[in-house]
């Protein structure tokens, strides 16, 4: 078992207050281009979605990282980027197939979601929960049970 | 500098020149940011007497302190100008995330002077700052104008433009950033269409920084916790937005309707949040590094008013709805979506239409002068198409683009516009509620709630209960919000986080942002400074003591039914008060000693 | 005599009024009676130890009761009564 984020565009309100803790927990600065989530927002729809590092079982990056300093980690589930043996040849920019890894001009580094260190911030200061930090075996239960409860009052109603 | 990014830019269209220059730290520790540190730097560059439509009026987008750190709903900015609506210091507050890019791009404030020869657009990306040809876009509604720019300068730039009614000088017209959201009152964006101006659009890569982040932090936590755990700011306003208070307003006989004329609308329920949220709403929405998420994400299926956008706040859907004696939701919530995309004013386009409907039903303003258009009470279809040809200029739209004060003039009523300074009034009836009518008839830009909202002692019992009917204490509370709100304003902070937090928490985000030592009491110090600073500048504009009033209705007419009536403002007798409580002389001018206190002499 | 409800206290009910004949003598007989029949969802937002919560808003006839006499607020047959969770906007 392992801890997963999980995205919950419904509830997202297109604040990016997620952003701004990544940000200010990894460059001590508020600089959303440096965050490690980034929100899109469509204007005409009113809908918004974050995006970050999913954490892949058979990720890309680690697969092309030449100084295997991004690997998995199998115990946490996590895939953790070690920035001392980071040769900043950008392969897992280029790999990623979620654009979830950036290379940042300002601090010549890769920007990759490390989930500070199993405690996301970003999930924290979520106002709407529509980024959760959950067990990633138990991750959908809630979103089942809602719909469930939907049927239930569906049928209830007949 | 922490908090501030200390730099101004400078764009002057006339000589195509661009530059910066530093903020003064010393004017930013008295004046904030925002709304204050734009109205300093408008009292000290521009001449009050300046028409506002010329090329001397200078146009500012100012960013607060706190704009662009995780502050609880304090992502805002402020345009500040000459207004043309009103003839006063206009200072209109939007959210949304452009406030905080241009943060980001490195600049607190942008102050744009002079006219271009032929519509241009402004390109800031950090240091680069462009003028562009924008004569390609000139025409072109809000969503569309933002669409386009985002396609020709990046993706995730940020926008603020006009629609067509700005382009045409509609003096109700808007500055709408991020698609939805708008900086909407006193006809900011009218001097915009006068610059030739149709967007500024700002990509920032750089950083917000602040002076202590530990206790910043912490700040934000104790702050972010009050406003969440407020019965108020936590869950109300995400499930139901501000047009919940439809049917309160309803409720205590204080919901003008017919222009005024009423201040109770049988139906009302029909056109407030919980409706809303039953049929329109598909989610809440929030601004930039909000906690509360009032914003309404919503939908209309109805082919007759098909759309979707945002809104309708409580203003928007009072404007549309009770005030014109309409309860068709559908029909109000297409109309705020034709003010969002030509760029209007929803509350002076609500309040023009209802003066018209008065005019109308009257017999004073005739189909002729309507091109046929029954624009009676209670017509959803006209209230519709007359939002439409405002936007578009055509019809009798022309005439109300220009706001109900000048179009009740035009057919000899002026008496019949319910305005302050010009400005049409929002959704709570001075008569029923005593305090929001001192701050209506004090206004620095006349008609206006959110700069001194006492509804919410007054109606809503938050912090604590007030008497509206009363008028005892009323001057000094409504000095209070005035002062407060004038100083949170020009932090970038949003007026909702007070349904949670006050002067203290503020004081302590500002301390810990900026490094600079703020105190409850210097932090509302620094709003009245702003209050007055506009109240100056008001007086040298050619405004005065007459001008502090309320149309001759709220004072002349008692509300004729309802759990208000028989009640009438009583302004006139608060009024000699709240002049003393400010500190002014009998004709409503800062004595010399006020401005001292001040440190503005 | 008409109650009226609003906001989350629709959600809580289940309802948006409701008629009650005849009346209890005052709000807080109202309020108790309320209170237990639609639970703690409702009774959270209305009293507090027996005492107005001061989050509610009350009216009688388009007056709050806190600027009437309170709990002690006298209903009769063709009264209004409208209740409001906390709320707010602007």
């Amino acid at each position: 078992m392992g801890m997963m984020l999980m995205i919950h565009p419904d509830r997202c309100t297109g604040c990016r207050n997620c952003e701004l803790a990544c940000v200010m927990e990894h460059e001590g600065a508020f600089r959303p281009k440096a965050s490690r989530v980034h929100v899109y927002t469509w204007e005409r729809e009113g809908f918004s979605v974050p995006m970050m590092c999913q954490q892949c079982k058979d990720a890309a990056c680690t697969t092309v990282c030449m100084p295997k300093a991004m690997t998995r980690n199998r115990e946490t589930g996590q895939v953790e980027l070690d920035q001392s043996l980071c040769i900043g040849c950008k392969m897992c920019v280029q790999a990623c197939p979620f654009g979830c890894v950036a290379w940042d001009l300002a601090t010549a580094k890769i920007l990759k979601c490390d989930t500070c260190g199993g405690d996301p911030s970003c999930a924290e200061i979520c106002p709407t929960a529509a980024l959760e930090w959950v067990e990633d075996t138990l991750s959908t239960r809630t979103r089942k049970q809602t719909f469930a409860a939907k049927l239930k009052n569906a049928f209830a109603e007949v | 500098m922490h908090g501030w990014t200390g730099k101004i830019l400078r764009v002057d269209l006339t000589s195509g020149t661009v530059r910066t220059e530093a903020l003064n730290p010393a004017t930013a520790r008295a004046f904030i940011g925002a709304r204050g540190l734009g109205t300093k730097i408008m009292y000290d560059e521009v001449d009050p007497t300046v028409d506002p439509l010329s090329p001397a009026n200078k146009l500012i987008f100012a960013a607060g302190p706190l704009t662009g750190t995780f502050a609880p709903s304090m992502g805002r900015f402020d345009v500040v100008t000459k207004g043309p609506l009103t003839g006063a210091i206009a200072a209109s507050n939007s959210g949304g995330a452009w406030g905080p890019e241009l943060k980001y791009a490195g600049y607190d404030l942008l102050i744009v002077e002079g006219r271009a020869a032929k519509p241009v657009y402004l390109w800031i990306e950090d240091d680069a700052v462009a003028i562009r040809d924008a004569a390609h876009l000139w025409g072109k509604d809000v969503p569309e104008t933002t669409e386009r720019l985002n396609e020709e300068t990046a993706a995730d730039a940020k926008v603020a433009c006009i629609g067509p009614a700005g382009e045409r000088m509609a003096l109700i017209a808007s500055i709408m950033n991020d698609m939805q959201r708008a900086a909407g009152r006193s006809g900011v964006g009218a001097v915009m269409g006068s610059k030739n101006l149709k967007a500024v659009v700002v990509r920032g890569t750089g950083a917000v920084t602040v002076a202590d982040r530990e206790a910043f932090v912490g700040a934000v936590t104790r702050a972010a916790t009050k406003i969440k755990e407020h019965p108020v700011g936590g869950t109300g306003l995400r499930l139901y937005g501000t047009n919940v208070l439809v049917n309160i307003l309803n409720s205590v006989g204080g919901l003008p309707t017919g222009n005024f004329q009423e201040a109770r609308f049988e139906t009302a329920d029909k056109v407030g949040g919980e409706s809303l949220a039953a049929h329109q709403l598909q989610r809440p929405k929030g601004c930039f590094a909000c906690i509360i998420s009032c914003g309404r994400a919503t939908k209309v299926t109805n082919p007759k008013y098909k759309g979707r956008g945002e809104g309708p706040e409580y203003e928007t859907a009072w404007g549309f709805g009770p005030d014109c004696r309409i309860d068709d939701l559908d029909a109000v919530t297409k109309a705020n979506y034709l003010c969002n995309e030509y760029g209007m004013d929803t509350i002076s386009m609500g309040g023009t239409i209802a003066c018209a409907m008065e005019l109308f039903s009257r017999g004073l303003l005739t189909r002729e002068d309507t091109a046929g258009l029954e624009l009676d009470f209670g017509n959803a279809e006209a209230m519709v198409e007359a939002v439409r040809l405002t936007g578009t200029g055509e019809g009798v739209g022309v005439l109300l683009a220009e706001g109900s004060y000048r179009l009740a003039s035009r057919f000899g009523h002026p008496e019949l516009s319910m305005t302050v300074k010009k400005q049409e009034m929002p959704a709570y009836d001075p008569r029923a509620v005593q305090g929001i009518g001192l701050n209506y008839a004090t206004n620095n830009r006349g008609g206006c709630h959110v700069r001194g909202y006492t509804i919410s002692p007054e109606i809503l019992g938050v912090p604590v209960k007030a008497d509206k009917d009363a008028i005892d204490g009323k001057p000094e509370l409504v000095v209070l919000f005035q002062n407060l709100t004038a100083a949170l304003d020009s932090t970038g902070g949003c007026l909702f986080t007070t349904f949670g937090i006050g002067a203290d928490e503020f004081a302590e985000l500002m301390t810990t942002a900026t490094g600079v030592p703020y105190t409850a009491d210097r932090f509302i110090r620094a709003g009245e400074r702003i209050w007055n600073l506009e109240r100056l500048w008001n007086l040298k504009a050619g405004l005065s003591a007459v001008d502090d009033t309320l149309p001759p209705r709220m004072t002349g007419e008692p509300i004729p039914a309802g759990p208000s009536k028989g009640a009438v403002s009583r302004v006139p007798e608060m009024m000699p008060l709240y002049y003393a409580v400010r500190g002014w002389d009998g004709e409503g001018v800062p004595t010399r000693e006020t401005l001292d206190v001040l440190e503005l002499a | 005599m008409q109650i009226h409800y609003f906001a989350l206290l629709r959600t809580a009910t289940r309802r948006s009024r409701e008629n009650r004949d005849p009346p209890p003598p005052t709000v807080g007989h109202l309020l108790r009676d309320l209170a237990a029949e639609y639970g703690p969802e409702f009774a959270r937002w209305v009293l507090r130890d027996g005492a107005l919560s001061n989050l509610a808003i009350i009216l009688v006839d388009g007056r709050d009761v806190r600027g009437l006499q309170g709990l002690d607020t006298p209903l009769t047959a063709d009264c209004e009564v409208s209740i409001f969770p906390p709320l707010a906007g602007g």
